[in-house]
């Protein structure tokens, strides 16, 4: 009696097993809850308010993966701390996929890369969560790795993925109505994480305070960059949630330009607990800044 | 023996590795400024060269060469390959010359440190480039809700036979002792084969919560005449990604036991250990202080307190640390001050990096 109780409890726990689920960072994470709804849990490494690049290796991250059926990475050299996670969990049946692979990358060096140029990545820009559009084809791609992995819930998965990509589409309608007035607004970023965002709702990017990517602003920056405030009238720096203040309320100080925050991820600021309201909030930031009335 | 089988396995596994793919090259360098007891020096303690890249979908290799500033020939400090996936129950192996798993600094190279040097009480038991062997090492993460390591080693040598040239050799502070006894008779003592030895490592890792984490571990050593003990702790305060304080503290203890002209055994205790604590600012700049504490039976206990400075302007490639301690001078046996300033970059991936 005892043995069967056993059994029929270790078949039921299989049946209803969730998929378990790791994930880069917090855009992917909950891309994947949606996908995967009550049919997986998922656990995102880096945290929303935290730089992609650079992520302390925990031993704790390592016991996270060990049991995962699946590591979402967002590819393209920004995580590059990920494989060294994924060895040490000691979890060889874990299904590695690197959301970039169906992205149409922006950015592409055409020449030999190297560490006088900063930080560039190899195989192009990497912040391609960015641009809801690029937001589906990732949504794809972890349907796809669903099924795979948990092919009897298919149709829950493909279910839940025209769901995601149709309230991307209305989302989209109604932003690029509602901030319809931020096309051709000129701004300076901190770093260049925003191509694809800027690109989607366009925006022109005027420099970046950092020198080359992944440098510290230099005084020499900062005075080239006052200038170009002046002599062009850009109104606007907006920089990612991690870093700094100081280099942009030292040009606020000196020329009077706005300084704001943008979510760079999902829960790096106030108001984006979800892949929809990061771009919601982020436009709405944007609006305000530029002094437009997106009601 | 064991030697010998450690290359052959390496030599197989990287001959059946993919060879469509270059592994990671990097470099690190340094200069040092060097200020004590009204001498200062201008020198660089050489380069590091590292050769790290995937064997095959399960194991990594990772060759460690350093060149030292002087005329000895290239070291061969580290050529390991580790395997994590694929083994069983969590299984982890290494094999080749690398640095066990014993006690938390041994396995740091230099470069990592943000005290510039390696505590100088540590060095009296691990050697001044620490202890690097040639074996094999087994660990198991545990079936635990948190991270809990076990690790076990053998290994062909000893800790105290690795000097900075390569060569076998009994430490410089074992040589002393019998020196000052004279007892001539007894020195083959120190020139026997090298011992075959074992160490032992438990560590555990507690993420707290967000911003508070803790590690411990306890380790052991041991071969014919030598048991080494020892605990380590680390806490990590990170309120924001670039804003934390570190607090790590280590001990070892060592029991060594010598022939007596007697013949009789005695023993030789040895406690070392250090207490450093870390406070990164920002991106850049990172202040510190580090106490370094040994006790010996022939030179009782002896406590020298050091403060040290970084700033890293650029990312991790390049980093300037700044240490100010003191330090005894070992003829007059006074208390002295020692600065050290280091400028250390690196290129490609292997970096002094301190995120």
């Amino acid at each position: 009696m005892m043995r069967r109780l056993i059994i029929i409890l270790t078949f039921l726990s299989f049946l209803f097993a969730k998929v378990k689920i790791v994930t880069s960072t917090t855009d992917l994470a909950d891309i994947v809850k949606s996908i995967g709804g009550d049919l997986v849990t998922v656990n995102s490494i880096a945290k929303g308010n935290q730089d992609p690049h650079y992520v302390e290796i925990l031993p704790s991250y390592m016991i996270k993966v060990r049991k995962a059926d699946i590591y979402f990475m967002v590819g393209m050299e920004l995580d590059l701390w990920a494989q060294q996670i994924i060895d040490g969990s000691r979890n060889h049946k874990v299904l590695i996929v690197d959301c970039s692979a169906q992205i149409n990358r922006m950015e592409v060096p055409t020449e030999l890369v190297d560490a006088s140029m900063g930080d560039i990545h190899r195989f192009g820009n990497p912040h391609y969560w960015l641009d809801p559009e690029n937001g589906k084809l990732i949504a794809r791609n972890i349907a796809e790795k669903l099924v795979l992995i948990d092919p009897k819930n298919s149709t829950i998965y493909n279910s839940n993925l025209s769901t995601f990509e149709e309230s991307i589409n209305s989302s989209m309608k109604i932003w690029s109505k509602k901030f319809e007035k931020l096309k051709g607004k000129q701004l300076i970023f901190y770093h260049n994480s925003w191509p694809y965002f800027s690109k989607r709702f366009g925006l022109i990017t005027v420099d970046f305070l950092e020198p080359k990517p992944g440098i510290t602003p230099s005084p020499a920056k900062l005075k080239e960059v006052i200038d170009m405030i002046k002599s062009q009238k850009i109104n606007v720096i907006a920089s990612e949630s991690y870093f700094s203040d100081r280099a942009p309320n030292f040009l606020n100080s000196k020329t009077g330009i706005k300084t704001i925050k943008l979510a760079q991820s999902v829960d790096a600021i106030e108001g984006t607990n979800n892949y929809i309201q990061l771009f919601e909030t982020n436009l709405s930031i944007l609006a305000k800044a530029f002094n437009i009335n997106y009601d | 023996m064991l030697q010998k089988l450690m290359y052959w396995l390496f030599f197989i596994t990287i001959s059946f590795s993919q060879t469509t793919s270059n592994p990671q090259f990097s470099v690190v360098g340094d200069l040092v400024f060097d200020h004590y007891s009204n001498n200062s020096t201008l020198a660089s303690s050489g380069i590091e060269i590292a050769v790290q890249g995937y064997v095959n979908p399960f194991a990594r290799a990772d060759v460690y060469l350093h060149k030292h500033n002087d005329d000895s020939p290239i070291e061969l400090e580290e050529a390991v390959m580790t395997i994590e996936r694929g083994l069983p129950i969590g299984l982890g192996l290494r094999v080749g010359k690398f640095r066990p798993d014993l006690g938390k600094i041994n396995q740091s190279h230099a470069h990592l440190f943000p005290f510039i040097e390696a505590p100088s009480s540590m060095t009296k038991i691990l050697g001044e480039e620490f202890w690097a062997a040639t074996g094999a090492e087994i660990n198991i993460l545990l079936p635990l809700p948190w991270y809990s390591n076990f690790s076990f080693g053998y290994f062909d040598a000893d800790i105290g036979s690795h000097d900075h040239e390569g060569h076998m050799e009994k430490k410089e502070y074992d040589k002393e002792d019998y020196d000052k006894e004279d007892h001539d008779d007894h020195k083959h003592d120190l020139e026997e084969k090298q011992e075959n030895s074992i160490s032992l490592r438990w560590s555990q890792f507690f993420e707290l919560n967000d911003i508070n984490h803790l590690e411990f571990g306890i380790s052991g050593y041991s071969e014919h005449n030598d048991q080494i003990m020892g605990v380590d702790l680390k806490y990590k305060w990170r309120p924001s990604q670039y804003r934390s304080l570190t607090f790590q503290a280590e001990v070892l203890q060592q029991s060594l036991a010598k022939k007596e002209i007697t013949n009789f055994k005695t023993e030789h205790k040895l406690t070392v250990g250090y207490a450093m604590a870390n406070y990164q600012f920002n991106k850049s700049y990172n202040l510190g202080i580090i106490a370094d504490y040994s006790l010996t039976d022939h030179e009782g206990k002896k406590l020298n307190p050091s403060i040290f400075f970084g700033f890293s302007p650029v990312e991790e490639s390049t980093v300037f640390r700044i240490k100010v301690g003191q330090v005894e001078n070992h003829e007059t046996h006074k208390k002295q001050l020692k600065t050290i300033v280091q400028i250390i970059w690196s290129l490609g991936p292997h970096k002094p990096h301190r995120y």
